[in-house]
């Protein structure tokens, strides 16, 4: 369980990223955090594994490991009280909680297989990571993490060898690889087509599905959002503005969110070209 | 791709063997590293001891001798140094205008021409300052002319590479347009190249002036002028505090035009 | 950079809203250059002043005939039994050279870090710089001079000389990589837990590495020519030889001795220069040998994506 209680971040600069935020997001829950960029979306997920800390109110995260690739079942739930959580106690909460990101973040002058494996860092001692002697337990587990986004077969090519869509799926993996409570997806396919794009959140519906992986995922794109999202909260200047099921979010509530009429931008558009009754706006011109 | 069907298996890849070239280059390190050892007798128990042990130049850096610069002799060697890096970088400078030019396509007039400049650059490249130095004290006698000489080579050298790397991406544009007025060779060059290049040009050559200014420093040390030959003076009179006090006051001066050169080289590109 | 230079710049705009003048007053003055004039009489002034040094003029004009005469000496009847031993002194340069770039690598990577404004602290990186700027300033020839009295005559000196030396340049070029390294893995190691030393080892390195590597190469390379001459202070190599063969006017074996520093590093920098490109350019060379902007082992569906749609999907193969 994810419990922000009057959340609040402040910018050195003075900007407002999150304001009083008040939000509980079950263990296992599919959610997708919609709003205009610099509305606070990466601020909310970068909360709640410390990269963005607190500068009023409470987080609560509550982390239960579940089923994994690697079969973990041991440790007790815990609970972190996220503000002032620092050192060994910050990345034993960053452990539990894999992230995805929009430029993927790959070290592209190593191969794949080390980019999965910088999620086995923490569970690894730090004598052998740094001679790259993982055990071959943790091998395995990066490997079966490459297997469950398809993309195995690269395991030993370098990450700048690869396209946008094959870098995420890396980027997946590494995240998986860390055996997670909690996935944190921030804007994770901006930079994708929509056939990949589609891929992608396929997966994470995939991985939150058979895992249990509370997933929480930043998007622009409000028919990704209604069709992948159990949940959809959505943020203006900070401040939540709608949270309901993926079903309840129409095009008024987007527009509401976005605080302006919609436009092209704000839709990714179908994997296969050709109509599709799920287009839910194609809106005329709109200047950006 | 398919999402759709996730329990697709690809078979895992092999891990690949470590590449030669990694593995070449780790033997090439070994060998060279235990090669040079051998053969120069380095030894890090050596270092250690030596500097441990006393020794004049350490004892003449704690009681440097900052006075050194009141001595007229000391004095007249800083403005010899400035005045051998001055000229050598006006004169050497100026011929490398016309030597970057004809070493590129768009300013020689021949292939053979430009094949011959080239080749007279890469050799006064190829010869350190300090051997030019060497070479001009052998033939002029020791004095201020062999390390003016010198500094003309050596600007030469750094100038002309510098200069033709930059025409080599000029802009080919008004090059044509001076062609198809018809313009004389020379013309052409002076209205459609040389001004694409003169502020570039005018950085190298400041630029130019501060490499002359160190060099200056030690081509006194073979006879050839400027404060080096200082240096040289009361190093073999084992006069180290002095050694160190010219040292240090060259070096705040070097700095100091280093940052005059940087500031007017920022305003000039 | 264009040719723009030399037209006047358009004075026509302060003056187009005095829509009555006649074309000829609308038409730009030639502008004054007074910055092209004072440069020339600076320059001049300071031609004449660096002129007036104690030179003696008179010698110039032997030069280009001693000149002539030094060069027929050199290259008519070289002294061939010099060869062996000006061979093993140009590889005793060239071992000092290697030596000093490895013992400046070993301090400067490390010292590269703290000079890193994204690593450390502001102060602890501007302090670090200074020391890098006090190395750099100081030519490999002058430490050698200052070293001989701690070292000794010989090889010792000079590979201290040569490691000192560059640990200014070599670090300059590493904290410059160093700061522009991609932040993206580094957020990313932090959001795995990695402990600092580990996201060092895993986002940093990997990163830099080959850079690095290639950068000391050069050094190297660098360290060749300085090391050449280093022996005309007594600090080892084949610099003493050549300046003794100079200053005592043995001709026949200076040039041989010229010719053989000529060569060698020539031959060097040929071999570093071509294992710096393969560093650069990794395992794999850039991944795209037949040249379409794309990754040769591309799936062939995201190839055809890719060609097709100019926007997406390319981000990642920078």
């Amino acid at each position: 369980m994810i419990q922000f209680s009057d959340a609040s971040v402040t910018y050195a600069g003075g900007v407002h990223a999150m304001q009083h935020l008040d939000l509980t997001i079950e263990q296992g829950e599919f959610v997708v955090i919609v709003g205009l960029s610099g509305a606070g979306k990466s601020t909310l997920v970068r909360a709640v594994n410390g990269l963005v800390p607190l500068t009023g109110g409470s987080l609560q995260v509550d982390v239960r490991p579940g089923r994994s690739l690697g079969g973990r079942s041991e440790g007790e739930p815990t609970s972190y009280d996220v503000v002032g959580l620092t050192g060994r106690r910050l990345r034993d909460l960053r452990a539990e909680v894999g992230m995805i990101f929009q430029g993927f973040n790959l070290v592209k002058r190593t191969t794949v297989l080390n980019n999965v494996l910088m999620g086995r860092l923490h569970r690894v001692p730090t004598w052998r990571t740094l001679l790259g002697m993982y055990p071959a337990d943790d091998v395995e587990l990066a490997m079966r993490a490459l297997e469950r986004v398809e993309i195995v077969d690269k395991a030993y090519v370098r990450a700048s060898n690869l396209s946008g869509g094959q870098q995420q799926r890396v980027g997946i993996a590494r995240a998986l690889a860390q055996e997670p409570s909690i996935i944190l997806a921030d804007e994770p396919v901006a930079s994708l087509d929509p056939p990949t794009s589609h891929a992608v959140m396929r997966y994470l519906q995939q991985i939150n599905r058979e895992f249990g992986i509370t997933t929480i995922v930043n998007l622009h794109f409000l028919d990704l959002a209604t069709r992948y999202a159990d949940r959809i909260v959505g943020l203006r200047n900070g401040e939540l503005v709608f949270d309901g099921p993926g079903s309840a979010a129409d095009e008024h509530v987007f527009r509401d969110i976005y605080g302006r009429s919609l436009t092209a931008d704000d839709v990714m558009g179908e994997e296969e070209r050709g109509g599709d009754a799920e287009a839910v706006v194609t809106p005329p011109t709109s200047p950006a | 791709m398919s999402a759709t069907a996730p329990s697709r298996r690809v078979a895992r890849p092999d891990e690949p063997p470590p590449s030669r070239f990694g593995v070449a280059m780790g033997v090439l390190f070994v060998v060279m590293t235990a090669l040079s050892v051998v053969s120069t007798g380095f030894s890090l128990d050596g270092i250690i001891e030596d500097l441990g042990r006393r020794n004049d130049s350490i004892s003449g850096l704690l009681n440097i001798d900052l006075s050194v610069i009141t001595s007229t002799r000391t004095l007249t060697a800083f403005v010899e140094t400035l005045q051998m890096a001055v000229v050598g970088t006006i004169i050497g400078g100026a011929a490398a205008l016309p030597l970057a030019l004809a070493s590129t396509e768009v300013g020689a007039r021949t292939t053979t021409v430009r094949w011959l400049v080239r080749a007279f650059n890469n050799v006064v490249r190829a010869i350190p300052d300090i051997l030019w130095a060497l070479l001009f004290v052998a033939m002029v006698g020791i004095g201020v002319l062999p390390g003016l000489l010198a500094l003309v080579f050596f600007s030469i050298a750094v100038t002309t590479k510098l200069t033709s790397d930059v025409l080599d991406g000029i802009d080919l544009g008004p090059v044509e347009a001076a062609d198809a007025t018809g313009a004389a060779h020379v013309a052409k060059l002076r209205t459609a190249v040389v001004p694409q290049i003169l502020p570039a040009y005018s950085s190298f050559l400041l630029y130019n002036f501060e490499l002359n200014l160190r060099a200056s420093a030690v081509l006194g040390l073979v006879g050839a002028g400027g404060i080096g030959t200082r240096i040289e003076f009361y190093r073999s009179a084992g006069r180290w505090p002095e050694v160190w006090g010219i040292i240090v006051l060259f070096f705040a001066i070097t700095f100091v035009v280093e940052r005059l050169s940087i500031m007017f080289r920022r305003r000039l590109v | 950079m264009s040719s723009t230079r030399q037209q006047p710049p358009d004075q026509s705009t302060d003056r187009t809203s005095d829509a009555e003048r006649v074309d000829e007053l609308l038409r730009p003055e030639k502008p004054t250059e007074v910055f092209r004039w004072v440069v020339t009489v600076v320059v001049l002034v300071l031609l004449a002043w660096g002129l007036s040094a104690d030179i003696k003029w008179s010698r110039l004009l032997e030069a280009p005939g001693e000149f002539a005469t030094i060069v027929r000496l050199m290259f008519r009847d070289p002294d061939w039994s010099a060869l062996p031993g000006l061979l093993s002194a140009m590889w005793e340069s060239i071992a000092m050279a290697w030596l000093g770039t490895v013992i400046a690598t070993i301090f400067a990577i490390p010292l590269a870090f703290l000079a890193a404004e994204n690593l450390v602290p502001g102060w602890v990186a501007f302090l670090t710089r200074q020391v890098f700027n006090v190395l750099r300033a100081v030519p490999e020839i002058i430490l050698a001079v200052v070293f001989i009295p701690i070292f000794g005559l010989g090889p010792q000196a000079g590979i201290m000389a040569l490691g000192v030396g560059s640990i200014g340049t070599l670090g300059k070029l590493c904290y410059e990589i160093i700061e522009g390294l991609d932040d993206g893995p580094i957020e990313a190691a932090d959001a795995t837990g990695a402990t600092g030393v580990q996201r060092l080892r895993w986002a940093v390195v990997p990163q830099v590495l080959p850079e690095l590597a290639s950068f000391a190469m050069y050094r190297f390379e660098v360290n060749i020519r300085a090391s050449a001459v280093l022996g005309v202070v007594g600090a080892g190599g084949i610099g003493g030889l050549l300046a003794q063969y100079i200053q005592f006017k043995v001709w026949e074996r200076a040039g041989l001795a010229l010719v053989v520093v000529v060569l060698a590093t020539i031959l060097v920098d040929a071999i570093s220069g071509r294992i710096r490109r393969r560093i650069i350019a990794g395992p794999d060379g850039t991944g795209d040998v037949d040249g379409d902007g794309l990754p040769d082992d591309l799936d062939p569906d995201e190839r055809a994506r890719l060609t097709t749609d100019p926007v997406g999907g390319g981000a990642g193969l920078s």
